[in-house]
């Protein structure tokens, strides 16, 4: 049977190089690309017919649109509409990223623990950035939750730091292992729809096709999951307890 | 496992941060500001509508109402003005009931007075008549028997006794 891990394997295409770091095109390079041409497509598209009465097209795109826009009035109230355009533009990264992997033969973006880790690394840096930015040094007190008595503070802040620093790592490792496992499995029952032949094969084959619908979601859910925690993490900055 | 395959790394976050920084500017630049303007457009529009006919709906119960006042107010002014009607006409009847009654009841005391009077002068006349006529028989009957004394004392008596009849009525 063959390897379920080899699909996320990454071969050199275009060997290139950036002052002596090797930034060639691969596989995953490529879907990126594709990834912001679709949406770009989308988008402006959506945007060109921007009447009263919305275009099928520019419907799916308001919808999304809104509900970023729902997600960050939520978790960071009006004033994080600063931030939609990187929020939104991370959502429809991601999103996008989790859908097109799942076309067969092609490869996901968000299963390399690199590009999550990216993300998750910049927006945790961004949201203590912001959090510096507005409340100074103060920010600080985001290691003590309210309410909490001072000689319990040697436990806490310790704790709080954990906290915080999981974040990022929880934030990367949560995507990247759901988007990799999502795959692994079909790739599992796949190769055991192939290797078990026509007699038994029907049966892991079902339940691919069970599995993938299961995947549509995930994709979706993960988007989400990953983008609310932005919100939330920015909106922890934004107001401090 | 190969995502752990250090060697792509610095190629896939490379790409990954110039990937997302040219769609975070094109969708920045093109796309975000008029999607959102429509959704606000639209959002302010439906707004708008639905409080326009939020006050429509206002205007319109407030006008029903009034009619509706107005036209209550019309049927009891109706009511009153039959009732009015009914009452006047019962007076005028009763009126017009007690001034008859009182005609009639006038026009029947008179009626009887009249005849009261009309029966007594009768009376009169007939006994006078009477009177008269007894006078007139008695001298035929006595012309020759009876003196002229006689005479006398007969009119005398008759006159006293007609007198007396007079009297005694």
């Amino acid at each position: 049977m063959e390897n379920p891990l080899h699909p996320f394997e990454l071969h050199t295409i275009v060997p290139l190089s950036l002052f002596g770091l090797d930034v060639s095109i691969n596989k995953a390079v490529i879907m990126m690309f594709v990834v912001v041409g679709v949406v770009t497509l989308l988008l402006t598209k959506a945007r060109s017919s921007g009447s009263l009465i919305p275009t099928k097209l520019q419907s799916v795109a308001e919808l999304l649109l809104e509900f970023i826009r729902g997600m960050i009035h939520e978790t960071m109230g009006p004033d994080g509409m600063r931030f939609f355009p990187l929020i939104a533009t991370l959502f429809l990264f991601i999103l996008f990223s989790n859908l097109l992997g799942l076309i067969p033969g092609a490869y996901t973006v968000t299963s390399q623990l690199v590009v999550t880790g990216a993300f998750a690394l910049g927006v945790y840096t961004l949201s203590l950035l912001v959090g510096f930015k507005i409340h100074g040094v103060k920010f600080l007190g985001i290691l003590v939750p309210s309410g909490t008595p001072a000689w319990l503070l040697p436990l806490m802040i310790p704790i709080e730091i954990i906290s915080q620093l999981a974040r990022p790592v929880s934030l990367s490792v949560r995507l990247f292992a759901n988007m990799t496992a999502g795959h692994v499995i079909l790739g599992v029952l796949f190769g055991l729809s192939i290797s078990g032949g026509l007699l038994i094969g029907w049966l892991p084959f079902s339940f691919t096709v069970a599995l993938y619908g299961l995947e549509v979601g995930i994709a979706f859910i993960q988007a989400y999951i990953f983008t609310i925690l932005t919100c939330v993490y920015m909106g922890d900055a934004f107001h401090l307890h | 496992m190969p995502q752990f395959d250090v060697h792509f790394f610095s190629s896939l976050i490379f790409w990954e941060v110039v990937s997302f920084g040219i769609l975070f500017w094109v969708l920045y630049k093109f796309a975000f500001p008029p999607i959102l303007e429509a959704l606000e457009t639209r959002e302010r529009k439906i707004r708008d509508s639905i409080e326009q006919a939020e006050q429509s709906r206002q205007t319109a119960e407030q006008r029903l109402a009034d009619y509706e006042a107005k036209l209550s107010g019309a049927a009891q002014e109706a009511e009153a003005i039959v009732a009015d009607a009914k009452a006047k006409a019962q007076r005028l009847l009763e009126e017009n009931e007690q001034r008859l009654r009182t005609e009639s009841e006038r026009i029947q005391a008179e009626t009887a007075q009249e005849i009261e009077r009309e029966r007594r002068k009768a009376l009169q006349d007939i006994r006078n008549e009477a009177a008269d006529l007894a006078v007139t028989v008695a001298e035929k009957v006595l012309e020759r028997s009876l003196s002229d004394d006689d005479h006398r004392r007969l009119a005398r008596e008759a006159v006293q006794a007609v007198a007396a009849g007079e009297s005694r009525k």
